[in-house]
């Protein structure tokens, strides 16, 4: 556009003629920092040819936001995801970064408001429109199934999956594949054995606040074979923890997932201590030990230990422990 | 739309997919609530399109917005309806030598990026594969539609004695007929621009060619061993297409002599070459009843184009067509074929404008007509289809009736009739009479709604459409509108047409107006003003230079009235006596004798008969010095 009026005026060389170089910035759709205003004496000058044969420069046209009307339908302004025009948001936006004493570029030909996405197509008025014309796709939500917690005890395979819309040619999206598998363990049956050889099958994927499984496949390339991998992943997980191997019976103190009072150094010692306190000499060793255990206060310090050593160590907790120390020793 | 429910409406019943149901749970579950059986509905499914289609249904038109395939710009969009020419013209030249380029390498465009796959996008095969002499390059050739290629390699096959099936030499008259002998514009070859002619559309195809005595086809056909009704029917259909019709009649009785029975093509494409082989209407008429009794006897079914043609050739016959036209329609309707949109328009044509008596009793012909098709949706089932919506509309405009004005504006917004209307020269002639028939009988208000609805976006207004509007403000007295106006004036191109701009000046100058309206024209006056300047071989006229100094004038803009003044003298225009007048008020006011002085001379300048007046008025009203004559 500008090389009909800049052909005389090249020969100069780039001598900045300031009438002419007036008119480039303004013509040319510069970006930015358009901060002075074009002047509007180059656009007088439309239609018709000059005598001397130089067609005048086309300016532009006045914006299409002159003459929206107030009460138009903006939903078929912006249907669809679309860049910013600067010439049919009818809104005063300034955005960019105000060059010293200055302020933020107008939304004319400005290309930060082109660069960043926008929601346009997607005012409150647009979305209640789409969602009626989609209500003709979509069923009933079954009346039984009112609460969370219904939906959770009568459906607890959860399966997530995602889609993906993006412009080209292409509508594939190899992320597309990904399938998301949450089951709560507490709706599984599964014993105590079957559930704690569960955790160790699985290990990471469970988190212990929330009670759920969750299975991530992505190694098939489609959906579909992803979905009934994690389908059958969960059925192998279910009925291997239900089987015990024989060498499972080589569990070692070391491989317990929670320390038990029973047999351990902590029984051992206290017992010890114990006998030497009293150390009256009464019946066998074992018989005495058997007594012993039976007594509340070796209950209650059994209890305090196994809570400091289960849980997580807290002010209550290990006043408990001491109270219970005390209590045995007779302190 | 009615289209995506109708879809959903018809889902197919897939098996409903039940999600597990854990069983074990379900009995010991701890909920005391009444057991309701949960009934998961199924899955409803639909076609690919169709969610696209119910969301694209909640979007309505955008009145500001310039058809789509334009950008969206205030420096690109086109503002006049010469550069919506340009701009589509060029945005499809562009693509057909985009196409031109990627069909002629396409070894360069192997790579396939489209998922689903796009057949468009990628090369077509148009070179030529096959070289040797077979029937299979014959297909080829002719499937690729090289005319001359395929005419070759089928005599090559005649001489080397190989013999080609019936069924390729059919394909091969067709072609040849279809082409008249010549080979079909390529795409990438530059192609002269079509002008239109205003007067008629006749001169539509850019290769208007016409039959040549023995060309190839004939060639051909003379040469088949047996000649059967489709070899004949290629013949009749090329003949009559380009224009060699006394032709097509002989070899239809060929036709009969070989005791072959035609079919409806054959029927429908002599039909509308009768009016070309007789000149009088009776006999065309007889000729046309003979055809129709041929088609009974040779018991071939009429479809719509054989009534369509009928009617078209019966509006060259004038009188007769009236009497004729409706035993036609019974027919049609009488074999259950309805009537498309062209047969609605050669009846409205032959009712309105062949017959020698159309008066406003005849509205309501087209009123029972557009009763009958509310609420309907069209395909194009004839290329004359897209002629009605004009037709009509010119009846209704010719008629001044703005209720049918409005029906069949209402019908054109039904569904996807909207392309029923034609190219943008037929829609640009459909609207322009729609907005003249609403500048004649429409409230203001109305007329500038509907304004901001269509122009510009589907109809650039021709001059005499803006001078439609003008005296429609004129009417209601809307004068203050005029600036505005002239914008759009301005932007449409329409500011070279001097007797547009000279209405618009002579209604602006006519009245006197409150202060800022005065102020405004007086703007616009200037700005018609630098419009002028900047074109010398433009003639200023004597009214347009007195309109624009007057305006000056009542805006007190006595620097540029004076200009004005000045202008008459440069294009030897001569200012009437009143002006000069004004202007002597005008100075009175402010005060400047010296002016008054100048003023009397110049009015001797000229030797107008109000120049004594003039000199007395001076006299009378100043306080001159001794400059005074």
């Amino acid at each position: 556009m500008a090389s009909f009026g800049s052909k005389v005026f090249l020969s100069l060389g780039r001598t900045n003629v300031s009438g002419v170089g007036f008119k480039k910035t303004g013509n040319r759709a510069t970006y930015a920092t358009a901060l002075t205003v074009n002047s509007s004496s180059t656009n007088k000058a439309r239609g018709g040819k000059g005598s001397t044969g130089r067609r005048p420069k086309r300016g532009p046209g006045e914006p299409r936001t002159e003459k929206m009307a107030l009460d138009q339908d903006w939903t078929s302004v912006y249907p669809a995801a679309t860049p910013f025009r600067a010439n049919a948001v009818p809104l005063p936006l300034r955005m960019g970064y105000p060059v010293k004493r200055g302020i933020p570029p107008e939304k004319k030909g400005n290309l930060e408001l082109i660069k960043i996405p926008n929601f346009l197509h997607l005012t409150p008025a647009a979305i209640r429109k789409h969602c009626e014309a989609l209500k003709p796709f979509c069923t009933e939500w079954p009346s039984a199934l009112d609460t969370d917690a219904k939906c959770d005890e009568l459906f607890p395979v959860k399966i997530q999956s995602t889609d993906y819309v993006s412009a080209g040619p292409s509508i594939r999206n190899p992320s597309a594949r990904v399938v998301h598998m949450k089951v709560k363990l507490s709706s599984l049956n599964l014993d105590d054995h079957a559930r704690k050889k569960m955790l160790k099958l699985v290990g990471d994927r469970y988190c212990k606040d929330s009670d759920i499984l969750t299975i991530k496949t992505e190694s098939c390339p489609l959906r579909q074979q992803n979905y009934d991998y994690a389908m059958y992943l969960l059925t192998v997980l279910y009925h291997e923890s239900w089987k015990i191997e024989p060498w499972e019976a080589e569990k070692t103190r070391a491989d317990m997932e929670e320390y038990s009072w029973e047999d351990s150094t902590s029984q051992k010692n206290i017992l010890d201590t114990l006998l030497r306190i009293n150390a009256t000499g009464e019946g066998e060793e074992a018989e005495v030990r058997e007594q012993l255990l039976g007594r509340e206060e070796v209950l209650e310090y059994k209890d305090s230990v196994e809570t400091l050593k289960n849980e997580e160590p807290s002010e209550s907790n290990m006043l408990r422990y001491k109270e219970a120390v005390r209590k045995v020793l007779k302190v | 739309m009615a289209a995506p429910c109708r879809h959903v409406g018809h889902h197919i019943q897939k098996n409903g997919r039940f999600l597990r149901i854990n069983i074990n749970q379900l009995f010991a579950c701890s909920f005391s609530e009444s057991k309701e059986a949960i009934v998961i509905p199924r899955k409803k499914s639909w076609n690919k399109e169709a969610v696209l289609e119910a969301l694209a249904s909640t979007v309505q038109r955008d009145p500001t917005a310039y058809p789509y395939q334009f950008q969206d710009d205030s420096y690109l969009s086109p503002r006049t309806s010469i550069e919506f020419k340009l701009f589509s013209l060029s945005q499809e030249s562009g693509r057909a030598a985009a196409k031109y380029f990627v069909n002629s390498n396409p070894k360069l465009f192997t790579k396939d990026f489209a998922e689903p796959h796009i057949p468009y996008l990628m090369p077509e095969s148009v070179a030529l594969r096959l070289e040797e002499v077979s029937q299979e390059a014959l297909e080829e050739r002719i499937s690729l539609r090289k005319v001359s290629a395929a005419v070759e390699m089928y005599d090559q096959l005649l001489q080397s004695g190989t013999a080609v099936s019936m069924e390729t030499t059919h394909k091969l008259l067709d072609l040849i007929c279809l082409y008249c002998d010549r080979d079909p514009v390529q795409e990438g070859t530059p192609q002269t621009e079509d002008r239109r002619k205003p007067m008629g559309r006749q001169a539509m195809d850019f290769l208007k060619c016409t039959w040549k005595e023995n060309n190839n086809a004939e060639r051909i056909f003379n040469l088949l061993p047996e000649r059967d009704a489709r070899c004949y029917s290629a013949l009749i259909r090329g003949m009559v297409k380009h224009g060699a019709y006394a032709k097509a009649f002989n070899l239809y009785e060929d036709l009969l002599n070989n005791r072959l029975s035609a079919d409806v093509h054959i029927f429908n494409a002599l039909i509308s070459a009768v009016p070309d082989v007789r000149k009088k209407n009776n006999e065309r008429w007889d000729l046309i009843a003979e055809l129709l009794n041929q088609m009974n006897e040779q018991k071939v079914r009429p479809n719509l184009l054989t009534f369509n043609s009928v009617l078209k050739a019966l509006r060259q016959c004038s009188f007769l067509a009236k009497t004729f036209s409706p035993q036609i329609l019974n027919e049609m309707k009488a074999l259950g074929i309805a009537p498309s949109l062209a047969t609605y328009e050669h009846i409205l044509t032959v009712f309105f404008y062949k017959s020698a008596s159309s008066g406003p009793s005849n509205m309501a012909i087209l009123q029972d007509v557009l009763m009958e098709l509310e609420g309907t949706s069209f395909t194009c089932q004839d290329p004359n289809d897209v002629l009605f919506f004009a037709t009509a509309m010119k009846l209704c405009l010719d008629n001044k009736d703005l209720e049918l004005g409005y029906k069949v504006h209402s019908l054109v917004e039904v569904g996807e009739n909207w392309r029923l209307l034609g190219d943008s020269y037929q829609q640009a002639l459909y609207y322009g009479r729609f907005f003249n028939l609403l500048c004649l009988m429409e409230h203001i208000d109305v007329v500038l709604k509907w304004y901001s609805r269509i122009v510009p976006s589907l109809l650039y207004p021709n001059p005499q459409g803006m001078k439609n509007l003008l005296q429609a403000l004129d009417t209601d007295s809307r004068l203050d509108l005029l600036p505005t106006i002239w914008k759009d004036i301005k932007s449409l191109g329409h500011d070279n047409k001097v007797d547009l701009v000279e209405e618009l000046l002579s209604l602006m100058a006519r009245d006197e107006h409150s202060a800022e309206v005065q102020e405004s024209f007086a703007a616009c006056a200037l700005d018609v003003k630098s419009v002028f300047g900047e074109r010398p071989k433009k003639e200023w006229s004597t009214s347009s230079l007195s309109h624009i100094s007057i305006l000056l004038l009542r805006a007190n803009k006595l620097q540029k009235a004076w200009d004005m003044l000045q202008l008459f003298k440069d294009k030897n225009r001569v200012p009437s006596g009143a002006l000069l007048s004004s202007f002597l008020t005008a100075c009175r006011c402010s005060a400047s004798p010296q002016r008054a002085v100048e003023l009397v001379q110049l009015s001797a300048a000229f030797s107008l008969p109000t120049t004594p007046e003039l000199a007395k008025r001076t006299l009378a009203e100043f306080e001159l010095n001794d400059k005074q004559r």
